[in-house]
């Protein structure tokens, strides 16, 4: 094990309103503070109101990753003074949290989960001209503030840093399918490390976002721990700060310097009882989870568990995606193996995800139909799906304006004809007893014809027509 | 001479509005048709400066109307303006704010009581159909109540919306109302109390027409004298002034006994533990940024807030908001803020337990008549908290109170505290009116 590494990762939970206010979450086409009301704005006199949704997202977000609920819902404040929080002080949980005490598998491995609390997001600062410590000004966007989030704590159980992305991804997956995140709007997932090598203290590295952003603090944080404790200097407990665009961590504070936040009960909010009842309602309407999924694809569609785990773990679009396209063509294993051998490598290649590339069912059952067709090659298709990946096109349309399908044997005998006439001297040595010569015509008219037509196919003809010039030769002797 | 120009001779003689309405506006007909409603100043008004008595609020005009506001001009009240207060309610004698300090109508030289002293003021003096909005978080209702010799009724914690109401602490405030008679009172409380979505500590019991309890007969009410309010340092006039009251109930057949409610000697210092927890947190969120007292935009965040509470926030402010941050502290936290909410569940116990045998409680509202400013002045900070001795019990349990004038003392008024069990107004309201000084 490299290094122990415990997560904090903030969940931002799929409602409709704000965590304690009627607001709209999503401001994908707000203007800045356009989406705030005397509540999110901290104004004097308001007061917070919970959202539901939010409670029954946490515990489907609890149930999911096997932990214990707790028997009520009690919030907190968190003080502590910082621009972006309206009140100064944060609405979260402390004493009892939602949940307590689950897990999460990864490849075999126990990741525990210590506990899952609702929080309110705080707002978004604009660092203008510059980043958290360089900029002269920040803009403030309250937007965001009040926008429910799930805070999911893990026990130091992560060895290494893929690991830390797998989990992730496996987290990612976990939530999209149970309808409570949104993968795709920004800042949806928002992470603080907790970092040690042996024998250095912990160090926490702050409001890392997105999985990529995790992988390359973490990979900075372990190599400069692990060079550090090489070269004999101690690793101090500390807080710091993430720079993306430079992908190096710096830090913003030590232990003495670390905030005393001075919690108390929130006095405004009633505690909201999670009688078994309402408990029992969510639970039994929960949708179908990832490691189910697996299972079931493997059973309903005969694929092989490795591909089940690939498809179903690259996301809930993804899954859909596979099962529309059985339904849709019918042999799932062929589907299951141009998916995830040829279209998965081309999109991650891309770094793109399914939705980006436009890819749809449809399109993709017509590029397996094309082969079924003989329209194009299997070469031709998997060549073809890299431009797919990124249009999203139709492959029949691609297939068209590239001119990519198979020739038919009329053009093919054409070719080869040229071919052959073109070269006298390897037909002279074919004649003469020198067989790889079909081989070298066999290469000539390949490139001349690219994948549009098969090799065997090709060398048939390439066969058929000098044998037949030999006999020829043979009479005229 | 009109409405508003006798709110203005008011204000002038007695400095107890921090602000008086433009012009009067009601309306339509309601249960509060052709009253004036004064508001504490910590009772946001929508279009008026409400400022909780402080600077750092100086210039705020909240964008909505309180609850309770909004369902007195459902009523058909006009709004007559907001005012005089403790800074965020923090004093017993009106005196902690750099706004008006109020005077006491019956002299002058005397504190009217606080924190709503210009409430009780304003009721003492309007010779208007006129009726107040006051908020209590430890007493300050009923200490301004008695102190001016008017009505003075906070409700069960929860009675009432705190939508609109510019926190102390939370789990403390209640707001209530004034009127000269305890019908007048009681007519408001209908009015204000119930339900409200836009807050979840409310409750959701049905509404009495409490009105209507003013003058019924009190035999057979069950009344208990605690023993603990009338021992040391309550003044002996005040005491016989308030047995004199007792036994107006006993002679119209209500059954007076002793009682005790022995924790109430631990409540005052578990009141302020979590009254000032509670407020250093709601005291956060005024930086300058958003609303407020501003200054010139000078070096960082930390700077800039600094700068702003420092100038925005008096020394009575900033007393509690350090000892309410030291008493929520790690390290500390587990010694004074867990153990103050330890505390006052056994206060809460002592409470639910006496109701078991009588209806109501009868004490003494403050331990001494309305003292003089210059008596004030030599106070310390600790003497002016000991002042909340017979209020913060009854506050921290969350139970209804009503301090209603029984007579005099030095020639200045003095209130009875009748206290109930939870929900118990309309119980309450009997009682006051029966004790009521004719």
């Amino acid at each position: 094990m490299e290094a122990t590494i415990g997560l904090e990762v903030h969940v931002r939970l799929r409602t409709a309103s704000k965590l304690f206010c009627g607001c709209s979450t999503d401001s994908s086409d707000a203007e800045p503070n356009a989406n705030t009301c005397p509540i999110c704005l901290g104004y004097p006199g308001s007061k917070p109101m919970v959202n539901k949704k939010a409670v029954e997202h946490g515990i489907r977000v609890a149930k999911a990753l096997n932990c214990g609920l707790a028997s009520m819902v009690r919030f907190s404040r968190k003080s502590y003074f910082y621009p972006d929080m309206p009140k100064n002080y944060q609405i979260t949980q402390y004493e009892v949290p939602l949940a307590e005490g689950g897990y999460l598998t990864v490849n075999d491995d126990r990741i525990r989960i210590r506990r899952v609390h609702l929080e309110e997001d705080p707002a978004r600062l604009v660092h203008v001209g510059g980043d958290i410590t360089s900029s002269r000004y920040n803009l403030i966007d309250y937007n965001r503030s009040g926008v429910p989030l799930a805070e999911i704590v893990t026990e130091p159980d992560i060895g290494d840093t893929k690991e830390a992305r797998l989990f992730l991804e496996k987290l990612g997956v976990m939530l999209d399918h149970l309808g409570v995140y949104d993968p795709h709007a920004e800042g949806s997932l928002r992470v603080d490390a907790n970092v040690s090598v042996e024998g250095g203290s912990r160090v926490e590295v702050k409001n890392i976002t997105g999985f990529r952003n995790v992988e390359k603090a973490l990979n900075f944080e372990v190599v400069r721990q692990l060079s550090m404790s090489r070269m004999g200097i101690d690793v101090t407990r500390e807080t710091r700060h993430f720079d993306s665009e430079t992908g190096s961590t710096s830090s913003l504070r030590s232990k003495e310097q670390e905030e005393d936040y001075g919690y108390i009960i929130e006095p405004d909010l009633v505690r909201i009882n999670l009688s078994p009842g309402w408990v029992e309602e969510i639970a039994a309407t929960m949708p179908e989870l990832p490691d189910q999924r697996t299972r079931r694809l493997v059973e309903q569609y005969g694929v092989s568990g490795f591909q089940a785990d690939v498809i179903v773990n690259s996301g809930l679009e993804m899954s859909g995606f596979y099962e529309e396209c059985c339904r849709l063509y019918g042999e799932a294993e062929t589907v299951a193996n141009w998916l995830v051998t040829y279209l998965l490598k081309s999109l991650n290649y891309m770094g793109l995800s399914l939705r980006e590339s436009g890819v749809k069912p449809e399109t993709f059952v017509e590029l397996l139909t094309l082969i079924d067709e003989g329209v194009i090659s299997e070469r031709t298709a998997k060549e073809l799906i890299k431009d797919y990946a990124a249009s999203g096109e139709s492959p029949r349309r691609i297939v068209e304006e590239k001119g990519l399908a198979l020739m038919d044997m009329d053009e093919l005998r054409a070719v080869v004809g040229e071919v052959v006439s073109e070269n006298s001297k390897a037909v002279e040595d074919y004649l003469g007893g020198t067989g790889k010569a079909s081989e070298y015509l066999l290469g000539q008219v390949l490139r001349r014809v690219k994948a549009r037509a098969d090799p065997n196919t090709v060398r048939k003809i390439i066969m058929d027509m000098l044998d037949s010039k030999g006999e020829y030769a043979s009479v005229a002797q | 001479m009109s409405m508003l120009e006798q709110a203005h001779r008011i204000n002038q003689r007695y400095r107890a509005f921090n602000h008086v309405a433009e012009s009067l506006e009601a309306e339509g007909g309601g249960r509060l048709a052709g009253f004036h409603v004064s508001v504490k100043d910590n009772v946001c008004v929508k279009g008026m400066p409400s400022t909780a008595g402080s600077k750092v609020l100086e210039g705020y005009t909240p964008p909505f109307d309180a609850t309770v506001v909004a369902k007195c001009r459902l009523e058909g009240a006009a709004i007559l303006g907001k005012t005089a207060q403790d800074e965020f309610g923090f004093g017993t004698f009106n005196v902690n704010t750099p706004y008006s300090i109020p005077l006491n109508p019956h002299d002058t030289g005397r504190s009217p009581g606080g924190s709503s002293g210009g409430a009780a003021v304003v009721t003492a003096v309007a010779d208007f159909p006129h009726l107040a909005i006051a908020e209590s978080t430890g007493g300050s209702i009923s200490c301004p109540a008695s102190f001016c010799g008017v009505v003075g009724v906070t409700p069960t914690y929860g009675r009432t919306s705190r939508w609109g109401l510019i926190d102390y602490a939370n789990s403390l405030d209640k707001i209530g109302c004034m009127g000269k008679t305890v019908r007048d009172a009681a007519l408001l409380l209908s009015v204000i109390s119930g339900p409200d979505r836009y807050d979840s500590t409310v409750l959701h019991a049905p509404v009495e027409d409490y009105g209507a309890q003013a003058g019924e007969p009190v035999e057979g009410l069950r009344v208990g004298v605690p023993k603990e309010y009338f021992g040391e340092g309550v003044d002996q006039g005040v005491s016989d002034v308030v047995w004199g009251g007792v036994k107006r109930l006993e002679d119209q057949g209500a059954e007076v006994r002793e009682v005790s409610l022995p924790f109430t000697r631990y409540s005052l210092s578990s009141y302020y533990i979590i009254a000032m927890a509670e407020a250093s947190t709601n005291l956060a969120k005024y930086c300058g940024l958003r609303y407020g007292l501003q200054l010139p935009l000078v070096g960082s965040f930390d700077e800039y807030f600094s700068a702003v509470r420092s100038v925005g926030f008096g020394d009575e402010a900033k007393r509690r908001i350090i000892l309410g941050t030291y008493a929520r502290m790690a390290g500390y936290r587990d010694a004074y803020y867990l153990k103050a909410l330890k505390v006052r569940t056994r206060v809460i116990e002592d409470f639910r337990r006496v109701y078991r045998d009588v209806d109501v409680l009868a004490a003494p509202t403050m331990p001494v008549v309305a003292p003089r400013f210059d008596e004030i002045a030599d106070m310390e900070p600790i003497q002016h908290y000991m002042m909340d001795i017979l209020t913060v019990a009854p506050n921290l349990a969350g139970v209804p109170m009503v301090s209603v004038p029984c007579g005099e003392s030095h020639g200045m008024p003095v209130g009875l505290h009748i206290m109930a069990d939870y929900l118990g107004e309309g119980d309450m309201i009997r009682a006051a009116t029966a004790a009521e000084a004719s």
